[in-house]
């Protein structure tokens, strides 16, 4: 009898918890979501008698596929840079011992704290040859005027080192989070069996994060893919026409806020949720990042016997 | 007996209507903030008669705004001013109304001239445009007395002061074709069927007619030479290679371009006594020199409104009357409408305020008032976001520096936009 009620207890201080998270997820992501399927089918322009059609249409635009092109060159640059710029960058910091380690941590956010918008300008400065702080470095690539940099065909590396600087410092952060996490007594260990530093970087530590770095490839990923302030920006106030309708966000955006189709505008906004979501699902399914601290901790401890055990092996084999 | 009572029924109800009609009427105005101390001051002059709610929008937000007032059924402003386009657009979704019959026939001939752009194919009108924008010859009178050159009379004229300039004078200019330079200076004007509806659901848009070949043909040596840039006249590129440092020799542009481009210190900032106007410059061969148009807004009333004729009145001083034309203050200090009104009556007005100003040597209205009645009328509005578009082709002009493949890629846009849209899109 005094279990259940227990149970009941614990039952209802998880909705007290939870309540506030499932009222903004209803709110702003259930509620968003619906509402947008249901405004597909409705009467616009290109929609003239209304109906699900227009979903087809939009797949058939003559825009969708150059757009995903460009979401899909871009993401295929920013998205492997900034995982191997972080892990790295994460490594170096987690080995470095010096009083330094805070001031050098600070120096990481702070590039971070420039947002999307602002980014767009900065970048705008560093690349323009007339403006430029870098204009000798510039120079010595022969690039003197600005049309040899604010070229079309340029803009994917140009939206992922702008977006590449925007987030690495805070996920290097994270990651050297992450690192702190590992216990000291499994790097302590690997030391005693005379691993280096170098190894236990990329033997112990590395698998040890794994999931971390998986976690941050997925966000980094869809991310990504909705990449809209900078093309847009760039389009609308510095290079008129360089980057119109560059973006699948942007494509979505012209639909509702060019010619007033909103059904348009739903229907990739959906289709675009689905990349997202699957996205969501790896995370959640197939890394453990949503288990609980004990049968984590147990994994935890296995990998990292794992990881000794074919050290061990592996030395026992060069002997 | 029936017909008796339903007589008196109807004169009831029209007796008990009257109140209902005496009360003041609203009306809600949407302006941008060049048309907001206009819209304020007819506001104020209303006062007791008709309240006017004025709201400030950035052109831009029409469309999208009355698609969603459309949904719910209730917000529309009564009154809109807007870009060009808007027309079409609230014309398919039922949203511009027919005006014909809530102004006189006198404002109607007064307006005659001005208003082609608002008539649809069925001759009735659906807006009715605020300002115009016909393009003119502005020419620098000091460059052409020192390197001795007359004003083209034809657009073979102009091209060979082009080749002139490059061989003899490099480093001046003759202007700028990115944004609409290109199109509202040459293509419109040369006839080239570039968004040329024919009806609510086709268009022609023909990059290779003769009437757009022979433009692109006509500026690509000037292109080649860089007396004509791929820029517009108010990047900061062309700024300071060509309109501060006062080389632009003379340019085609519209009525607005002396005002706002070459005078502004911000902008060119050209001396005064230097710049005047000329008509436009014939294209070989033909009888009319036509003008393109670059911009131009105008005003639209929805059919949701309660009170049409009230809504239209507003449209109506704006384009004619003096206290918003001539005396106006606006916050730069300036006086009257900052544009070429599309009226007769309205134009006249202005015409006084332009011809004292000394910072033009001669006046430029007369060719303006030349070139008010010849836009060519062949270029309609669309649904499509035509206008937009442009950005394209200067993007692209500026990085092949083609013309014709500029133009090209611009037609392919707009041809894949309208046949979204539904237009019947005729390509030769």
């Amino acid at each position: 009898m005094a279990k259940i009620k227990k149970a009941k207890q614990s039952n209802t201080a998880m909705w007290i918890m939870l309540s506030p998270y499932l009222f903004l997820l209803v709110s702003l992501g259930v509620v968003p979501v619906i509402m947008a399927i249901a405004e597909i089918p409705t009467k616009a322009r290109n929609n003239r008698n209304g109906g699900w059609g227009v979903i087809g249409k939009v797949i058939h635009d003559f825009r969708l596929v150059p757009a995903a092109e460009h979401m899909l060159g871009f993401v295929a640059i920013f998205v492997p840079l900034t995982i191997v710029f972080v892990v790295m960058m994460a490594l170096m910091l987690d080995l470095n011992t010096s009083k330094w380690k805070k001031y050098i941590r600070v120096a990481y956010i702070i590039p971070a704290s420039i947002s999307g918008g602002v980014a767009v300008l900065v970048w705008y400065i560093i690349f323009e040859p007339h403006f430029s702080p870098f204009k000798p470095f510039l120079r010595l690539f022969g690039i003197k005027r600005s049309d040899q940099i604010w070229q079309t065909s340029h803009l994917v590396w140009i939206f992922a080192i702008m977006a590449f600087f925007t987030i690495v410092g805070n996920w290097i952060l994270i990651q050297y989070g992450s690192l702190q996490s590992i216990s000291g007594e499994v790097i302590e260990a690997a030391r005693i069996d005379g691993c280096s530093s170098y190894q236990i970087a990329l033997r112990i530590k590395l698998p040890l994060i794994k999931k971390y770095i998986i976690y941050m490839a997925v966000l980094v990923f869809a991310g990504g893919l909705q990449l809209f302030v900078e093309p847009q920006l760039l389009d609308t106030g510095v290079f008129q026409g360089i980057s119109h309708v560059w973006s699948l966000d942007q494509l979505s955006y012209d639909f509702a806020f060019t010619n007033g189709e909103f059904g348009s505008a739903s229907a990739l906004s959906i289709l675009l949720l689905i990349p997202s979501l699957i996205g969501a699902l790896i995370v959640i399914f197939k890394t453990d990042m949503f288990e609980d601290e004990e049968s984590a901790a147990r994994k935890e401890r296995k990998q990292a016997r794992k990881a000794l055990e074919a050290l061990e092996a592996q030395k026992a084999v060069t002997k | 007996m029936v017909a008796a009572t339903a007589f008196a029924v109807a004169a009831g109800y029209t007796v008990a209507a009257v109140p209902a009609h005496a009360a003041i009427p609203t009306i809600t105005v949407w302006v941008d903030a060049p048309r907001l101390p206009g819209a304020k001051l007819y506001a104020q002059i209303m006062k007791g008669k008709v309240n006017v709610n004025v709201e400030l929008h950035a052109q831009g937000d029409l469309v999208a705004k009355v698609a969603l007032f459309n949904r719910v059924k209730k917000g529309w402003p009564d009154v809109v001013f807007g870009p060009p386009n808007d027309v079409s657009v609230l014309r398919d979704a039922n949203d511009a109304m027919q005006l014909d019959g809530l102004a006189s026939p006198t404002f109607w001939k007064d307006i005659a001239n001005g208003n082609n752009w608002c008539k649809g194919s069925d001759g009735h009108y659906y807006c009715v445009k605020n300002d115009m924008a016909q393009t003119v010859l502005w020419v620098n009178t000091k460059l052409v007395k020192q390197f001795g050159y007359s004003i083209p009379k034809t657009m073979t004229d102009f091209a060979a002061i082009g080749a002139d300039i490059a061989k003899n004078h490099p480093g001046y200019s003759l202007g700028a074709l990115g944004d609409q330079g290109f199109y509202a200076g040459y293509l419109w004007p040369s006839q080239c069927p570039v968004n040329a509806a024919t009806s609510a659901t086709s268009v022609r848009i023909a990059p290779n007619d003769p009437h757009c070949t022979r433009a692109t043909a006509l500026v690509q040596p000037m292109l080649d030479s860089g007396v004509l840039s791929p820029s517009a006249g108010w990047d900061a590129d062309f700024i300071k290679d060509y309109g501060s440092t006062d080389k632009v020799v003379m340019t085609i542009g519209p009525t607005w371009y002396g005002d706002f481009v070459i005078r502004p210190a911000s902008s060119w900032n050209v001396p005064a006594g230097e710049i005047t106007a000329y008509p436009m410059p014939k294209w070989p061969g033909e009888k009319v020199a036509y003008s393109g148009e670059y911009g131009g807004g105008i005003y639209t009333v929805s059919p949701h409104s309660k009170f049409p004729k009230e809504a239209l009145a507003f449209a109506q001083f704006m384009v004619t009357d003096k206290r918003n034309i001539v005396d106006v203050v606006n916050p730069d200090g300036s006086h009257g409408a900052p544009t070429f009104p599309s009226t007769n009556s309205g134009n006249a007005l202005w015409a006084a305020k332009t011809n004292a100003d000394t910072y033009y040597s001669p006046s430029p209205f007369p060719a303006m008032l030349t070139q008010f009645p010849l836009i060519y009328t062949g270029e309609k509005p669309v649904s499509y976001d035509a206008n937009g578009a442009w950005s394209i082709f200067s993007n692209e002009l500026k990085k092949n520096k083609n013309a014709q493949a500029a133009l090209a890629a611009y037609d392919a846009y707009t041809t894949n936009l309208a046949k979204q849209l539904g237009y019947d899109v005729k390509q030769n």
